[in-house]
């Protein structure tokens, strides 16, 4: 897929730990430790219980495809059309959903399990990537 | 906690006396202010009244026209109120609780509300970067970090998420979101100002548009367009001593989905179902303060950023179940002699992409009596706005 110009901005007071992991090739979320509800997009504070005890957690990587949609025209000169995004309900917490880009148009099923890839933009951040699970 | 019961003042106590645009084309050759200043000017004569007669002017907050600056262009010398409301096509229906607001509190005689854009040769929305330098995107509690890197850049592609749920839900097809783009480019063929006015559209035609993001077709769309519309709202009392038969804000409400997560448009696929519309929250209260329901609208301007947009809100709103919208549109209902006729200018599909305005101006022709497809008799109609990430509407009706 290669690296691209558009990079996360990986600092956010709120999101950069989402990023750090990914660095180290983990997939974190984040998580309420008094409801245990999950929160994306991450925020500090629960909207569900109402407290600010909120974590990083890290996740199995594994999910399930929720939506996606084959993008035919192309928009930005970095992302060449046809590619694929794909939204992934997550195993270990289905309240949260995250982005993914495959190449091409491939054949994708509703529910169809997911694994986690990272992606290295060149120097810079890292994205967790899906990509269909291999079947056993 | 809040009464419950808390009545809505502003029933029938502010009234839309004046309506003006300027043409819709692909490329305007003038600038926006230029644009703002001519359906304005338009807007005010309809209404009239004098430039200075205007004391308020309210706007989308996307929009590069600033209300002093318009101010200063039209010659308006008694400015005492200005507001933004937003985003994009939320704007247009929130505008009209603003100028409402401002006129019965008092902080305002008569508000102008505007929308002006090139948006097909200047400000391309969702037109994605020319940029190739390397760019942080994302932060500051915009939460794009989570999307834009992926590839998920415009609103069409979030949509088209959307409709696959949709269809993947309740069997939507293709054909019914072609019925809606069918239903509008049928309104535009009786409309000369319409931007697809004469250029009729089969099924087969629309089937047979490029695919732009599965399941999202070219003519599933909405066009890109330059021009301008404006709108004067006064109070009701004042309307009734002006020219044209005043058309009442019978009520507004805007709305935010039970499941609204922080950040802008994209975070909708993570709501727990991204097929819900804050379109739900913002009906529910819409038909209570307006004290009638949907099945007494004659007409409805929905907002139509894209087919699936108006099967999502014709179901948001209580017109038909939950995934019967698209079996609603298939059905002829929203044509001209249908049960509901929508967009019945062409809408944004098919008229031209005023980010809302045109569907009021279209509202206030109809129940004016003055509109070219003219529905006969209609004396209510629903305007929506929106519809990501959160929903705005009004009733507006026919003075008795």
């Amino acid at each position: 897929m290669g690296a691209h110009s558009l990079l996360p901005y990986a600092e956010d007071r709120e999101t950069a730990g989402f990023f750090e992991a990914a660095a180290q090739d983990r997939l974190v979320y984040r998580k309420c430790d008094d409801c245990s509800h999950a929160l994306h997009p991450p925020t500090d504070h629960c909207h569900h219980c109402g407290g600010w005890n909120t974590a990083w957690h890290d996740a199995k990587g594994t999910g399930r495809l929720h939506s996606w949609t084959t993008v035919t025209h192309q928009i930005h000169p970095d992302f060449p059309a046809p590619y694929t995004l794909v939204v992934v309900e997550l195993d270990d917490a289905p309240e949260v959903r995250l982005m993914g880009r495959l190449d091409g148009a491939p054949e994708l099923a509703p529910d169809m399990p997911m694994q986690v890839w990272f992606e290295r933009l060149g120097d810079g951040p890292v994205l967790p990537q899906w990509k269909p699970a291999p079947v056993n | 906690m809040i009464d419950d019961d808390m009545a809505f003042a502003g029933r029938d106590k502010a009234a839309v006396v004046g309506i003006g645009q300027t043409a819709f084309s692909r490329d305007s050759g003038r600038s926006v202010l230029s644009l703002a200043t001519e359906a304005s000017l338009k807007a005010i004569a309809d209404a009239g009244l004098t430039v200075d007669d205007i004391d308020g002017i309210v706007r989308c907050e996307q929009d590069t026209v600033r209300p002093y600056s318009l101010a200063a262009a039209l010659g308006a010398k008694n400015l005492a109120y200005w507001a933004d409301t937003g985003p994009g096509g939320v704007a247009p229906c929130m505008m009209m609780g603003l100028a409402m607001g401002a006129v019965m509190t008092g902080q305002a005689k008569a508000v102008l509300a505007f929308r002006s854009l090139n948006g097909r040769s200047e400000t391309r929305l969702g037109g994605g970067g020319q940029r190739m330098e390397a760019e942080l995107v994302g932060g500051f509690g915009s939460y794009d970090e989570f999307y834009l890197p992926y590839g998920l850049q415009t609103a069409g592609q979030t949509f088209a998420l959307m409709a696959r749920r949709h269809m993947l839900e309740y069997g939507t097809t293709p054909e019914q979101l072609g019925a809606v783009a069918m239903t509008c480019r049928e309104h535009a063929q009786a409309t000369p100002h319409a931007m697809m006015n004469g250029r009729p559209m089969s099924m087969d035609d629309y089937l047979a548009s490029r695919m732009i993001s599965t399941p999202l077709r070219l003519f599933d769309y909405c066009l890109e367009s330059d021009g301008a519309c404006a709108v004067v709202i006064t109070s009701a009392e004042r309307a009734r001593d002006l020219p044209k038969p005043p058309v009442l804000i019978r009520a507004v409400a805007g709305g935010a989905p039970r499941d609204q997560r922080p950040g802008m448009m994209f975070p909708v696929v993570t709501r727990e179902d991204m097929t819900e519309l804050g379109g739900r929250q913002a009906g529910t209260e819409l038909w209570k303060r307006a004290g009638v329901g949907p099945g007494e609208m004659d007409i409805a301007q929905i907002y139509d950023c894209f087919t699936i947009s108006v099967i999502l809100q014709l179901e948001a709103y209580g017109f038909c179940a939950k995934g019967e919208g698209g079996p609603m549109a298939a059905s002829g209902a929203l044509k001209r002699g249908g049960s509901l006729p929508i967009n019945t200018g062409g809408g944004h599909l098919s008229e031209g992409y005023v980010h809302g305005m045109n569907h009021i101006v279209q509202a206030v022709r109809q129940l004016r009596g003055e509109a070219d497809m003219q529905v006969e008799g209609a004396e209510l109609c629903l305007c929506t706005g929106g519809p990501l990430p959160v929903g705005s509407s009004v009733v507006f009706r026919k003075a008795a």
